[in-house]
């Protein structure tokens, strides 16, 4: 029992060690390819397919989110008689966690497996062996290329779920409950600031980089076989999940400090 | 070459030597201390059972796994030790065929086969490169294959397309792992005229894992056997033909041990199964 918690603890912490020291050679490996021009070109090609075929999904999930949120917050808001305010409510909330959160979400699902099981696949079939038998270093052509699209696309990605989420939240206000075109986006506009909205594409960086750098970490160290990369899709999903999260409550907690310090809270209502 | 196995091996013995080499992978011994060098501009060939550890071997020799005891020299600078940066310019002077290809699959016949030339030289005469990637696919058989992706080749195809990538930068030591399996007699047979071929044209540094004993015979100057973990013979082809040890002999034969022969036995016990063979008429 000691035994297995103390083989355990340790597996943890050299897990834990394994992973910082690939996220600083992918800092290194980053900060060098931005000085490199030539290889731009396969940042760019990781960008395509991360980013663009990954546009639908993230307008999907946003036009959702701001749609449920106008079906369950109007009734509550009509029985008080401010259902002319429910643009704030869905806006600040679209713009500054759902939009960003659930985005990212659909990506550590979308992005992050796919990283996962091609970098898992290329171990697996010694690939990777190979980029290192030909002296090149497998982090800088294999991750950071990943890791940089992630990082410049998730913001993007997350400014498309806001706008669909928005869109959404109008339809339903506005089209189908009826409310009043005007005053729904005079509210909203006097709601949401540009710092609301900065905050949620900020966190999108985070974001981003955190999912590519968990699900690369998996690819890279996945176990044999098809279910070793299997395993190792799971993981890498669970993993970004759950720091998305985390990172998420984290910011919420700079974010509002930062906020008090230079303005005063408002009342949304 | 001496017929014993030498232990006290010497850094300046050959281009690649392998000082007394321990490798486990969690509980399991794969290698149980291996001395050996490897000559310049001669043709090394290891053989070995299934399972032996060759290709664990093969991947110390560019420190692609790490000795878990033992030294690896290349040049006389030992290099077990240096960091994968450190490496990268030893590396670059090899040519390595991996058993399984490796090919990158998500890349065309072409581009794998300029992507060693890519990472390391700023290519600026496409037309040349062009003329390269054709004579080199020529060369293993496979001319006219430039945008094929590796998932539509055939194992034998992507192997040889591998040992087309393997020779792009004309490097002056190749390993190859297990080059000829997987092909037909005649592919094999060009295979090893490439090897001879390259050695006695370019004075290039082999060393070849196979179990094809006709191919060792033919490309060999030095041969090796591993067992379990141990080398058990060293020598020149003759002295291998030779060897009076069973087990060798049972290996270039290719004969079954009784041993064998009495698991088979065992093993032949009928099991019923759910269907007879009539049912299948
Ligand atoms: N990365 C690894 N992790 C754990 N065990 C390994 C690893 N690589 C090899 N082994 C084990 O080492 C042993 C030797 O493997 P190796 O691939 O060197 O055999 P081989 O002599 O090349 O066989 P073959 O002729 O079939 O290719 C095998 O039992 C294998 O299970
Ligand atoms: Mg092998």
């Amino acid at each position: 029992m000691l035994h297995t918690t103390g083989a355990k603890t340790v597996d943890v912490i050299a897990n834990a060690g394994r992973f910082s020291r690939f996220v600083g050679r992918t800092c290194v490996g980053s900060m060098i390819t931005c000085l490199q021009p030539k290889t731009y070109s396969l940042v760019w090609t990781q960008m395509n397919a991360i980013g663009v075929r990954s546009v639908p999904v993230v307008m999907v999930t946003g036009a959702f989110v701001g749609m449920v949120l106008a079906v369950n917050a109007y009734d509550q808001l009509a029985g008080m008689g401010l259902e002319e305010r429910l643009g704030v409510l869905i806006n600040i909330a679209v713009v500054k966690e759902l939009g960003p959160v659930l985005a990212a979400i659909m990506l550590a699902g979308r992005v992050g497996g796919a990283l996962t099981a091609e970098l898992g696949t290329m171990n697996v079939t010694q690939q990777i062996s190979a980029v290192r038998s030909m002296g090149t270093d497998p982090i800088k052509y294999l991750v950071v290329p990943r890791v940089l699209a992630c990082l410049l696309l998730t913001p993007f990605l997350i400014i498309y779920a806001d706008l669909m989420g928005i869109l959404g939240g109008y339809f339903v206000s506005v089209i189908q409950l009826d409310i009043n075109s005007a005053a729904y986006w005079q509210y909203s506009a006097n709601g949401v600031e540009l710092w609301d909205l900065s905050v949620g594409v900020v966190k999108g960086f985070f974001f981003g980089v955190v999912i590519a750098l968990i699900s690369c970490y998996k690819g890279f160290n996945c176990r044999e076989g098809a279910q070793g990369v299997g395993e190792a899709c799971t993981e890498a999903f669970v993993g970004s999940f759950i720091s998305i999260l985390a990172l998420n409550f984290i910011f919420a907690l700079i974010t509002k400090a930062i906020y008090a310090t230079f303005w005063t809270t408002q009342s949304l209502l | 070459m001496g017929n014993v196995v030498d232990n006290e091996i010497s850094p300046d013995d050959g281009v690649i030597v392998v000082k007394d080499l321990f490798k486990t992978f969690g509980k399991l011994r794969v290698l149980k201390g291996i001395s050996l060098s490897v000559e310049a501009g001669k043709t090394t060939v290891i053989i070995g059972p299934s399972g032996c550890g060759k290709t664990v071997l093969m991947n110390h020799m560019i420190v692609l796994d790490r000795p878990t005891r033992g030294e690896i020299y290349f040049r006389s600078e030992r290099i077990d030790e240096l960091n994968e940066k450190e490496l990268a310019p030893i590396r670059v002077q090899y040519g390595f065929l991996f058993q399984g290809g490796a090919l990158f699959d998500s890349l065309d016949v072409f581009e794998n086969i300029i992507f060693p030339i890519r990472q390391h030289r700023k290519i600026t005469d496409w037309k040349a490169i062009d003329e390269l990637v054709k004579t080199k696919l020529a060369m293993v058989g496979m001319e006219g294959f430039q945008n094929h992706y590796p998932a539509s080749l055939s194992g034998g195809q992507q192997k040889r397309v591998a040992l087309a990538r393997a020779i792009a930068l004309d490097p002056h030591i190749i390993l190859y792992d297990e080059p000829t399996t997987g092909l037909d007699p005649i592919r094999s047979d060009v295979i090893n005229e490439l090897i001879l071929k390259l050695k006695r044209e370019l004075k290039v540094t082999s060393v070849v894992v196979t179990h094809d004993m006709k191919s060792a015979y033919k490309i060999a100057d030095h041969i090796i056997m591993l067992h379990e973990g141990k080398i058990i013979a060293e020598g020149d082809t003759d002295y291998i033909r030779n060897h009076p040890h069973d087990v060798v002999q049972q290996f270039i034969h290719g004969r079954v041990s009784e041993a064998d022969l009495a698991a088979l036995r065992l093993g032949g016990t009928k099991f019923k199964t759910q269907y007879a063979p009539e049912d299948f008429k």
